[in-house]
């Protein structure tokens, strides 16, 4: 009896065991719950809510005459101002010739981890990624997006459609972005840089538009009537891409590669830099608000359209706000230009684009699925619908044509005019961490911790170091 | 006879399958969490083993792989280098001890407050708990838009009652930090609210009252009696509270980015800098790892005022 009841409870013990570890088991391995669902009635652009599973094969159901549509594709695109350009963009895609796109919509701080996410998996989710000026040379220089040409060796790039100092392409042996790399990503939205100004109050003191870091001084000092009306507003928050516009306005970059040698230099300390530095604080620091330490970009555009400001540099996309009745008090009396410099004609702008590419973890169909929508995306007519639906294109002859445009000509043709001064920020994996140490110092020097030389000469000794710890040729410091 | 000459010999030894038996009797408390503490490990020892083997590594992703080289202690001598470490810890320590001691201070008095209170007091338990629901994103949003120099809720009010030279709050190097404590005050006194609140209504009555009978005074009953009483729960508020300001990240983010200049920067912030924005894993792993290691002497540190106190 004795015998019968230990041996009852020891199956128990172990059955109960046994069925405990099999539940966690079961628990901790199970596939994850997913929200998708495969949209019925295509076309149609599909949004985040409606995601079809993009491995799944398509189901092609149309008659054989008409041709076979691509399998479907997802975007990963950025929420921002372009978007509902980017959309109607996608419709008229859809519409035109069938094949079906989703959308996958992210805001900006979620993009970059998204995009590696993808990259990483055995196949990505996502047949195209928008890649920001901040990353996308990781991208290529991992080999992360796949090289246009291994998907479409016949591949060539209509000359209208700007390249952004090379943003489009990627040199292996050099280890940076130069005219005879591959092309690895197309650009989707052509952001650069304009200056804006006050038309009516520069026509009222009889000011013409500002060729030089030293007109736009001028103008300031003569519209300065704060705290109604600010002279000028520099972007501290953060500061490093507009102060890098400045820098080329005086001929100066924070590093520069000779493509001869391969060999780095840091530049940002020279003669150019220390200029561009003391412009740009005495222009914030003299004319503009007293927190002209903490200023974003939302800060200024609200500032322009509240009519308290009189010039700036600020995004290109940000003009058709200034516009907006519903919005602005200034509509009609904004003027936009190419960015001063320190001559008339040495002007400079920055790009800050984004491109698009296509995964290297996909299968060739898909790729070229991928790649049909980023040709077709990138024809003239697609590109003038794009601009009238509100984006920014990326074609020279688009921008040109636009420049008659009755409500958007007036900043278009900005646009159209900066392109031969177009620059761009370091495009190397560690441009990061450069633009971190740039960013700091500049915030640094504004906020008044450190003086603007000790600023200059402290991110060149960080800079200096984060190249040569990277293990590139880099010349010695200049005292 | 036979009887007795059995008992002389030496006991048969159990068979195998008795011996499993009583083995398995007396381990079975252990075999029955064993899956629990399997998943467990599973789910928080590798992530620290992992986040241990970043700390030593270089860590990239090149063409979907991720590649992993030791590199020992060069993390180490990075942070010893890195100029902004030193700074990001001590606005962090500014902050820490700022908040934790502030918010002490005024979730003890609101709670013997509320709990004296014979009138409203279940409408004060609620509109002091607000803060704590609302989101951290949520809160960095309107606090900066309350902040805004020319268009901000604060010195739009500043201006009306005539003062002209309004601040610039988070521009300001000065003000940036106690502007980002204030923010932190007005969420996360709430917390230690709750917690005090509970403390002082668990409590047994009973003393306080003999206490009164006995003659002492109100200040007496709370120095004497209250405090003593209210010691354990305290510490663990403290404890908790100081490991939630060691990893404060969406206030500041969203108010300041670390600004101006480097007046706000605190070491979560660097961190998600150096990972996200940098994508330098390995470092940024080293420093959530020191990170960790110095809420842990904290920890450490109330865990034995904890034992005293008890």
């Amino acid at each position: 009896m004795n015998k019968t009841t230990k041996h009852k409870r020891l199956t128990l013990h172990w059955g109960l065991s046994i069925l405990l570890f099999v539940s966690f088991s079961l628990a901790a391995c199970g596939p994850a719950v997913t929200a998708t669902s495969v949209p019925t009635e295509p076309p149609s652009v599909v949004t985040e809510d409606q995601f079809p599973n993009p491995t799944e094969e398509p189901q092609v159901t149309t008659p054989t005459e008409e041709p076979q549509p691509l399998p479907p594709i997802t975007i990963l695109i950025n929420e921002s101002p372009w978007l509902a350009g980017f959309e109607a963009l996608v419709n008229k895609y859809v519409e035109e010739t069938g094949n079906q796109v989703t959308l996958n919509r992210t805001p900006f701080p979620g993009m970059l981890e998204k995009s590696r996410n993808a990259v990483q998996a055995p196949e990505s989710e996502f047949d195209i990624l928008t890649l920001n000026e901040q990353w996308y040379m990781q991208f290529y220089a991992d080999g992360l997006v796949t090289p246009i040409k291994e998907i479409d060796p016949n591949f060539e790039l209509d000359p209208q459609v700007i390249e952004y100092e090379w943003a489009t392409r990627w040199d292996p042996e050099l280890g940076y972005s130069s005219e005879n790399g591959e092309i690895y990503g197309l650009p989707i939205n052509g952001n650069i840089m304009l200056f804006f100004y006050r038309k009516d109050l520069f026509e009222a003191k009889g000011l013409a538009a500002p060729q030089t870091w030293a007109d736009v001084e001028a103008a300031a000092e003569a519209l300065q009537d704060a705290p109604n009306m600010y002279g000028y507003v520099i972007r501290t928050n953060p500061p490093n891409w507009e102060f890098q516009g400045f820098l080329a306005g005086y001929g100066g970059k924070l590093i520069t590669l000779d493509e001869k040698t391969g060999e780095w230099e840091v530049t940002i300390n020279q003669e150019a830099g220390q200029k561009a530095l003391a412009t740009w604080l005495k222009l914030g620091t003299t004319y503009g608000p007293p927190n002209y330490a903490d200023i974003g970009q939302p800060d200024m555009a609200s500032l322009m359209m509240a009519g308290n400001a009189a010039q700036f540099v600020l995004v290109g996309a940000s003009a058709s706000d200034f516009d907006n009745a519903e919005k602005s008090f200034v509509v009609g009396n904004v003027g936009a230009t190419v960015l001063p410099g320190e001559m008339a004609g040495s002007n400079a702008t920055m790009s800050g684009i984004w491109v698009l590419g296509v995964p290297h973890n996909l299968p060739d169909e898909r790729k070229q699925a991928a790649l049909s929508f980023l040709n077709w995306a990138l024809t003239k007519d697609a590109q003038l619908f794009y601009a009238q639906a509100g984006a920014i294109p990326v074609r020279q002859d688009v921008y040109e044509e636009m420049s008659s445009d009755p409500t958007r000509g007036w900043w278009m043709k900005a646009m159209a005019d900066s392109t031969p001064f177009i620059h761009a920020q370091p495009r190397l994996a560690e441009t990061p961490q450069i633009i971190e140490v740039v960013d700091r110092r500049l915030k640094q020097a504004v906020a008044g911790e450190i003086t603007a030389e000790q600023a200059l000469a402290e991110a060149a000794k960080e800079i200096h170091k984060i190249l040569t710890d990277a293990g590139y040729k880099v010349k010695p410091l200049a005292e | 006879m036979q009887s007795s000459l059995d008992s002389s010999l030496p006991p048969k030894p159990p068979s195998l399958v008795a011996r499993f038996g009583n083995f398995v009797d007396r381990t079975f408390q252990y075999w029955t969490v064993a899956p629990l503490v399997i998943v467990l490990l599973l789910l928080v020892a590798y992530p620290t083993l992992q986040l241990l083997r970043m700390s030593v590594s270089e860590v990239d992703i090149v063409k979907g792989e991720v590649v992993w080289e030791v590199v020992g202690l060069k993390h180490l001598e990075t942070a010893l280098q890195d100029q902004l470490v030193p700074i990001a810890l001590q606005n962090t320590l500014v902050f820490v001890v700022a908040v934790v001691v502030i918010e002490t201070f005024l979730a003890l008095v609101i709670s013997i407050l509320v709990s004296r209170s014979k009138h409203l007091d279940g409408l004060y338990r609620t509109v002091l708990l607000i803060p704590l629901l609302v989101p951290p994103i949520a809160i960095g949003t309107m606090w900066r838009l309350m902040y805004d120099y020319n268009y901000g809720f604060i010195n739009q009010a500043l201006k009306l009652i005539g003062i002209v030279a309004v601040p610039t709050w988070t521009a300001n190097p000065q003000l940036a930090m106690p502007s980002v404590v204030l923010v932190d005050l007005w969420h996360w006194t709430s917390f230690m609210f709750l917690i005090i609140l509970a403390g002082l209504e668990s409590m047994p009555q009973e003393v306080n009252e003999a206490a009164r009978v006995d003659g002492a005074s109100e200040f007496q009953v709370l120095r004497f009696i209250t405090l003593p009483l209210l010691r354990p729960t305290l510490i663990t508020a403290i404890m908790l509270r100081t490991i939630f300001a060691f990893k404060v990240f969406d206030e500041i983010f969203l108010l300041t980015g670390g600004g101006p200049g480097t007046a706000t920067e605190v070491i979560s912030l660097y961190i998600y800098e150096v990972f996200s924005g940098q994508f330098r894993l390995g470092y940024a792993s080293f420093l959530a790892l020191g990170l960790s290691v110095i809420i842990s002497v904290f920890v450490i540190f109330y865990r034995r005022l904890g034992r005293r106190a008890a």
